[in-house]
């Protein structure tokens, strides 16, 4: 690691320290702190968790089932910008199932030729905005009637965007003599 | 924004938005948008007068209100289940909407999430909590962040915090937000998940209204059913009974999904004909196609055809003797050019990828049903399997620690009994 990088900025810190006596009990704030780490470094690394238990005495045991029981929270290194499509029923219905293939097949096309595109697409559950369907995130950014060409047109669209901070910040920490590259829990 | 069209009951369709009445107003998720309606005056009428909170259990049951989560538990005799003298209790509002083709919490906070606020303070004083969490899904960013503001905005007013209109009733309110598990929305795996746990159901009893978050009384109430506290406070519980049907009182919103021409997110009084509902409010089904079939309350409910539909309400009584439930209020429509054998497929994928895994027959039953469910619908599956589906469904009911089994059975049942035709074509 290097030395003037800590994996948790100040800020990040001072977050951490206001959940922990936000609820009744410190066992309450590991699902908020681990949402606040991945804002800020895009994934949880076992690194990470040594920390909580190391800095702010958060049990690794008890963090560790929160962080494999829940979808939300990362556990390697992501791509920087992530697609969610929606394929539960209301949304399947509307064709997210094509909206996926689309997706994907851009992804793959362009490894094909040896070009590595800055997305990731996955399907996921309901969105909770059914009556839009197909429903979509690109990470927090929620998109309506995502359908194969809107879902190209916004690959498009967020190519051109600088980076978001996490992602950057996730890059740093990678290339950094990162102790983050060797974490055993990665999947 | 959808309105209902014509009258219904002799009652004009304006007369039904107890909760919509709040569309369309600029700044909608303001205080002073909520309160030139109204906003906050059943909560200043509770506590100035003095109401005693048991007169407030006695209305909300005298209502008929029944929760709006899916399981229709009668609110006001939940209330009632809390010990009075426990010194500690909790109000835990699920907000976490993950039913697929639910999305009308979301909207309620959308248009005006002070109306959950006071709901939910009016609640709380009600069975005497001094904290109240609302728990929502993290992928509600928007939501989330709506919901904190207004809980800003009511602490900044006086309507939360110590000594709440010198009235001697503290409150204090948090959000808190989950991570991506469907299973949260159940409520015990809800308080597990606020303890900070993994979010498995618990046998019950004992019931969270008697032991819940860390052990301490806890009521559990969806997003719906405490936002229409403040108007039941204000206008009584016979004005609320004048909507609906005899056991199903009062309004309801519903989502309807699936190629229509105008889906969304409607109210309507109980009792409301399915069929109506889909061609009037709808607006029938997307470039002039059939109707297949309905899925009338989010995906955990039995699928129903186009020819029972022609006689179903949208009440609990009636999908309940129809054989399968209101839940969620979420209407999916399906298309005659959909075949049921892939949706089937889609909702039994849902269940296998979302069980929690603690009991066998759920987490046997929803891993055979996901891959039987997918073998036919590639075309490698044969009769056999058909009825092993209908095996396996059979036995996966009222054996588990939650309803969530039972969730997954109902619909697979139903597609394989009321559509065999489809799958005999499919055969590999
Ligand atoms: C698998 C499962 C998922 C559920 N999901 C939700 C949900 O997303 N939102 C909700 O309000 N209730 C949900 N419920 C129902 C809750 O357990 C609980 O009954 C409800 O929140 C009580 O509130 P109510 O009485 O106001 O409806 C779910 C139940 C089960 C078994
Ligand atoms: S029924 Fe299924 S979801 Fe519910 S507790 Fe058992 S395994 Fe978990
Ligand atoms: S089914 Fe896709 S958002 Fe609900």
């Amino acid at each position: 690691m290097s030395t003037t990088t800590h994996p948790f900025s100040d800020e990040l810190k001072a977050r951490i320290k206001s959940f922990l006596t936000r609820y009744e009990t410190k066992r309450s704030s590991i699902l908020p702190i681990l949402h606040a780490i991945q804002d800020e470094k895009d994934w949880i690394s076992e690194d990470d968790v040594a920390l909580l238990e190391s800095e702010f005495d958060l049990s690794a045991v008890d963090v560790r089932e929160v962080l494999t029981f829940y979808s939300m929270y990362r556990t390697s290194p992501p791509e920087p910008w992530r697609l969610e499509i929606c394929n539960s029923i209301s949304c399947w219905l509307m064709g997210s199932k094509k909206t996926l293939e689309a997706a994907e097949r851009r992804i793959q096309e362009a490894k094909s030729r040896g070009e590595k595109l800055p997305f990731s697409c996955r399907e996921v559950e309901c969105l909770g905005l059914c009556g839009k369907g197909p429903v979509g995130f690109v990470n927090k950014e929620r998109h309506e009637n995502v359908t194969p060409e809107r879902a190209l047109q916004l690959m498009e669209e967020y190519s051109q965007k600088p980076l978001p901070a996490a992602a950057v910040r996730c890059a740093e920490l990678q290339t950094g003599e990162g102790s983050a590259s060797e974490n055993p829990h990665s999947n | 924004m959808p309105l209902i069209k014509r009258e219904y009951n002799g009652k004009s369709p304006e007369d039904f938005r107890l909760v919509l009445d709040f569309e369309g107003m600029e700044n909608p998720q303001g205080i002073d948008a909520y309160k030139s309606k109204k906003g906050y005056e059943a909560l200043t009428a509770v506590l100035k007068e003095k109401r005693k909170p048991d007169d407030l259990i006695q209305l909300v049951k005298d209502s008929g209100l029944r929760g709006r989560g899916g399981a229709g538990f009668p609110t006001g005799l939940k209330w009632g289940f809390v010990p009075k003298d426990a010194p500690e209790k909790y109000l835990l509002c699920n907000f976490d909407e993950g039913e697929p083709g639910t999305y009308k919490d979301r909207y309620i906070t959308e248009i005006s999430p002070h109306m959950l606020v006071e709901g939910m303070v009016i609640s709380a004083y009600a069975f005497g909590a001094a904290k109240s969490y609302v728990y929502l899904r993290g992928e509600f960013y928007d939501e989330i962040g709506w919901t904190e503001k207004a809980i800003r905005e009511a602490y900044d007013a006086g309507f939360l915090g110590e000594n709440i209109l010198g009235s001697g009733f503290t409150h204090h309110m948090d959000v808190y937000t989950g991570s991506g598990a469907y299973i949260c929305g159940e409520e015990t795996a809800m308080i597990s998940s606020l303890e900070g746990k993994k979010g498995q159901p618990k046998l019950k009893p004992p019931f969270p209204a008697v032991a819940g978050y860390l052990g301490k009384p806890t009521v559990v109430n969806n997003v719906e059913t405490l936002a229409v506290v403040p108007w039941i406070v204000r206008n009584g519980a016979e004005a609320y009974r004048a909507f609906g049907t005899e056991k199903s009182p009062g309004t309801k919103l519903f989502n309807l999904s699936g190629p229509v021409k105008n889906p969304g997110c409607f109210e309507v009084p109980l009792g409301y004909p399915l069929k109506r509902f889909i061609e009037e409010e709808g607006g029938g089904l997307l470039d002039g196609k059939k109707l297949k079939a309905v899925i009338p309350g989010g995906a955990s409910a039995p699928v129903l055809t186009a020819e029972e539909v022609e006689n179903i309400t949208l009440d609990y009584e009636c999908l309940q003797a129809a054989g399968s439930m209101l839940g969620s209020g979420a209407v999916i429509v399906i298309p005659e050019d959909v075949s049921m054998v892939d949706v089937l497929d889609n909702l039994m994928h849902f269940f296998k990828s979302e069980s929690c895994g603690q009991c066998t027959p759920c987490r046997e039953g929803t891993g055979w049903l996901g891959s039987m469910a997918h073998s036919l619908a590639a075309g490698h599956g044969q009769a056999s399997d058909v009825e092993r589906v209908a095996a396996i469904a059979s036995q996966m009911a009222g054996k588990t620690i939650c309803a969530f089994s039972d969730a997954a059975a109902g619909p697979a049942m139903s597609i394989v009994q009321k559509f065999p035709h489809e799958f005999q074509s499919r055969f590999g």
